[in-house]
């Protein structure tokens, strides 16, 4: 599963596909407050990028993949300070 | 045929888009002279809506998206929602032209070029604004404005370079150095707005993984529409983010990699020194002073006199070369040539600071194709070198603004209507589409009058010997007679190469027949459970038209049975020793002037002794034939008519249903077909055509002093027999021939003509062998002619009910030779 859902905290692993959104727009839908942990994920697919910005949700650890990163802390980073790891 | 590395379909697909290109131009200008005429609009709009449909069969999005704007157009104007005028005939024809000359990109190269994608969205663009009631939903969509929302999608907000410019004020600025760095040597930067359509993730698209991997990407963002949408709103299907990219990949290769979304990705151009101008905009301070336009005040080292005067006819040349007007392919080299020599000149004059900013003026140089930049820091140079004048400043500060004058004109051609200008870059116009294809497609009709003609030619070139002859018998002009029979031959060798070159202006290869049996193959064997190998061999044989086109369901018949009938499952197979798969060889030869075609499996094969038997029962043959009958001709008599039907093949050996069908069609087209098959090893079917139906050559055979043609096709031998060893069982004759019993029949007795055969003056009768299916026959005639070539016209009117002559020809002594049906007659 690239994403492991935990009780309050979805893990996304290596390549996290289209397929994946729907679930996870649910699971968040339940949960307010609810954490991401990107660490091991190399790529999120566009659908998935958008639930997140939606859910607002508090990414717990940005992912190792710099390039990705890059790409997720303007949008996904708290939007009054840039967060500093 | 195929000996062209394109595919055929292909082939074909460039063939018709001409066909139809030129047809589509046509109709437009007749729409000019009459615009309301229906029927033109109508053809109109099939020509393009064709050409839609096949270009989607291949990967040409640049060419199906134009022709898929303008079939839209031509479907509003054909419903009156738009009227017809001059100008969107501009456009259509524009957009033809453009397909035609991506057809001739594809021939040559069999691909397009990906920088076409941005002329085909141009042309796009163009041809939708046409369409009176689709513009208003752009501009609205347009209309949040320059920092826009990214929804709108077919928007075209970041072609304005100002608001480009104003938005890489949001690139960090130490990339934007970097990247000002990093752009030495003139490479380009691209400004990338990437709107990905709503729908997008259908399409199977992820724009965060496009944008991503967007060649020399340097920078980017995703951008979020505001608001947006909360989580229990949230469409996951719907994309409502975008992206805007900053890269160094050249032109070419984004387009390259956006082929498949021009309409969603807006790629501009950028000036490096917009990156430095945007770091002035920002708040930020500015740290470099390599921004600020260059001045001549910070050179320090003083020259001699020879070199000063060095130094300035240096910069003299410089400057003539950039005032040089003509534009050739090596303008860009140019340029960078004269950058590298202003370089270097000043950091001889100890000048290092302006690399900068000369490298600035090389990008937009070769950005705009106008060296207005370049010119101003020579010029600027050169006087403060000189005079040291003060204002200077003022020269400088009002070049880059020229320049960008120059910079935004030429960006705003592109997204702006002015498309008439921007079409000539399109490359082929129509009247410089001088190089016409290579191949001709001619109205069959018309070749076939040809070779009506040339056939006309051949019969009347035969009576040329008959005047020879004539010149010489009655006139008694030997001399005459020498000389017309010289000639002959001359006109005879031209005619015979005409009627050749005709003929191979309508061979066609076998393949064409052949092609669809791999298909037909593994379709039927897999719906049986069996396992086929088809082998095809003699593809490029060839034959004429009508032939190959004829022969095409017989062949599909013949594999059919041989693949359902003859083939045994692998199980069967493998019980009888023989490997699982089984072989299915279709073998296209030519063999003198017929073509030869076997179909042979190695299937379970016919057992002769059941067709005898059924074809006893079924009245096919009598007793006596039964008895006499060969195994070979045994098999052959599944082509009989009677023995055909399904019920009595499926009992034998499955073999035959509607091989009658098979056989006539065959012998429609001159053909004959025979068949040979071994228990158990597999049958083969040999069918065998003749090359050309157009010209038979025909054995004339005199009998009551009348003349008439014989097909050799069907002509075995000529015999004289004498009459001694003609032996008669009541009412047949029969003569032993080569060891072989054959039965005798007078062609006068079978043509009703009440008359005997004339013996020759020892006593022997002439004896034409014939060959008709599997039934040979002596025929008494009179006496043997010579061999022509014949054109055989059909017999019209109540003639065509006399089934005993196939046809008429006319003599080279204007006489008409009847030509004989064998089959029927015997």
């Amino acid at each position: 599963m690239p994403i492991e859902y935990k009780k309050n905290r979805a893990v996304f692993r290596d390549e996290v596909t289209v397929e994946e959104a729907e679930g996870l727009l649910e699971w968040l839908q339940t949960r307010l407050g609810a954490k991401a942990d990107l660490a091991a994920c190399n790529h999120l697919h566009t659908a998935n990028l958008q639930v997140l910005i939606s859910a607002k949700t508090y990414i717990s650890n940005w992912p190792k993949d710099a390039g990705l990163r890059a790409w997720l802390k303007p949008v996904l980073g708290p939007r009054d300070s840039n967060q500093e790891e | 045929m195929s000996s062209l590395p394109m595919s055929p379909l292909l082939e074909q697909f460039l063939g018709e888009a001409r066909d139809l290109l030129e047809c589509a131009a046509a109709k437009l200008m007749q729409l000019e002279d009459t615009p309301d005429d229906q029927d033109v609009m109508n053809e109109l709009f099939r020509c393009v809506h064709t050409l839609k449909g096949n270009s989607g069969l291949f990967s040409f999005p640049e060419m199906t998206r134009v022709l898929h704007a303008g079939e839209d157009l031509l479907g509003m104007v054909r419903s009156g929602q738009q009227t017809y005028s001059s100008e969107l005939a501009d456009c259509l024809l524009e957009a033809m032209d453009f397909v035609g000359m991506l057809c001739g990109e594809i021939e040559s190269t069999q691909s397009i070029d990906a920088s076409r994608a941005a002329a085909s969205q141009q042309m796009t663009e163009a041809l939708r604004k046409l369409m009176p009631n689709l513009v208003p939903i752009e501009i609205a969509v347009e209309a949040p404005g320059l920092n826009g929302s990214p929804m709108a999608n077919n928007a075209s907000p970041a072609n304005d370079p100002r608001s480009v410019r104003s938005r890489l004020a949001c690139v960090p600025e130490s990339i934007r150095r970097t990247a000002v760095v990093q752009c030495h040597e003139g490479d380009q930067l691209h400004w990338i707005a990437y709107r990905p359509q709503r729908e997008c993730f259908f399409h199977g698209d992820d724009p965060l993984n496009t944008a991503r991997q967007t060649p020399g990407l340097v920078w980017g963002r995703v951008i979020v529409s505001e608001p947006f949408p909360p989580l229990a709103e949230l469409d996951t299907y719907s994309c409502l983010l975008g992206f805007d990219l900053l890269t160094n990949a050249p032109r070419e290769e984004l387009d390259q990699y956006y082929r498949y979304l021009p309409d969603q990705a807006e790629i501009t151009a950028i000036a490096p020194h917009w990156l430095l101008d945007s770091a002035e905009d920002s708040d930020r301070p500015v740290e470099d002073s390599s921004a600020v336009p260059p001045t001549g005040v910070r050179q320090c080292r003083s020259f001699s006199e020879s070199d000063e005067t060095a130094f300035q006819k240096i910069l003299a040349a410089q400057r003539q070369v950039l005032l040089l007007e003509d534009r050739p392919a090596w303008h860009a080299g140019r340029l960078k040539a004269v950058a590298r020599v202003l370089a270097n000149l000043s950091s001889a004059a100890g000048n290092t600071s302006s690399q900068t900013d000369i490298q600035v003026a090389l990008g937009d140089a070769l950005l705009t194709g106008r060296s207005t930049l370049l010119l101003a820091w020579l010029d600027a140079h050169r006087v403060n070198r000189t005079e040291t004048v003060p204002g200077s400043n003022d020269t400088l500060r009002a070049a880059p603004a020229g320049a960008d004058r120059g910079a935004g004109a030429t960006l705003e051609d592109g997204s702006g209507k002015s498309l008439a200008d921007e079409g000539i870059k399109f490359g082929r116009r129509a009247e410089d589409a001088a190089s016409g294809p290579k191949s001709l497609k001619v109205d069959q009709a018309k070749i076939d009058r040809l070779m009506n003609l040339i056939g006309e030619l051949v019969v009347s070139k035969n009576a040329l010997p008959y005047l020879a002859e004539r010149a010489e018998s009655h006139f008694g002009v030997r001399e005459l007679s020498r000389e017309i029979k010289g000639q002959y031959s001359i006109i005879n060798r031209i005619a015979d190469e005409m009627q050749d070159a005709i003929m191979q202006v309508r061979m066609m290869a076998v393949s064409f027949v052949f092609q669809r049996f791999p298909r037909l193959a593994r379709d039927i064997s897999r719906k049986l459970g069996k396992e086929v190998q088809l082998v095809l061999e003699g593809e490029q044989t060839e034959a004429d038209k009508n032939i190959i086109e004829a022969l095409a369901d017989p062949l599909i018949h013949i594999v059919r049975n041989s693949l359902d009938h003859g083939l045994e499952t692998p199980e069967v197979r493998l019980a009888a020793g023989k490997p699982a798969m089984g072989k299915l060889t279709i073998r296209a030869s030519q063999e003198a002037d017929r073509v030869v075609i076997e179909i042979a499996d190695d299937g379970k094969g016919i057992d002769p002794e059941v067709i005898k038997q059924k074809a006893y029962e079924k009245g096919i043959i009598d007793e006596a034939t039964l008895e006499r009958i060969g195994d070979q001709e045994a098999i052959n008599l599944i082509f009989a008519a009677g023995l055909s039907t399904a019920k009595v093949v499926s009992d034998l050996s499955g073999r035959g249903v509607g091989m009658d069908v098979v056989r006539s069609a065959v012998e429609k087209i001159n053909g004959t077909v025979l068949l040979h098959s071994e228990l158990g090893k597999g049958t083969t079917i040999r069918i065998s055509l003749p090359l050309s139906m157009a010209v038979t050559q025909v054995m004339i055979v005199e009998s009551d002093r009348q003349l008439f043609g014989v097909p050799m096709d069907h002509v075995v031998e000529t015999v004289r027999v004498p009459r001694k060893r003609i032996r008669a069982f009541k009412q047949s004759q029969t003569a032993v021939l080569r060891g072989r019993i054959v039965p005798l029949k007078s062609l006068n007795a079978l043509l009703g003509i009440a008359a005997i055969p004339r013996a020759n003056s020892d006593d022997e009768l002439a004896v034409l062998l014939v060959q008709a299916g599997s039934v040979e026959l002596g025929l008494v005639v009179d006496g043997f002619r010579e061999t022509i070539g014949v054109i055989q016209k059909p017999l019209n009117g109540f003639l065509s009910s006399v089934a005993a002559f196939s046809g008429s020809a006319l003599l080279g002594n204007g006489s008409v030779l009847m030509i004989l049906n064998i089959r029927e007659i015997v």
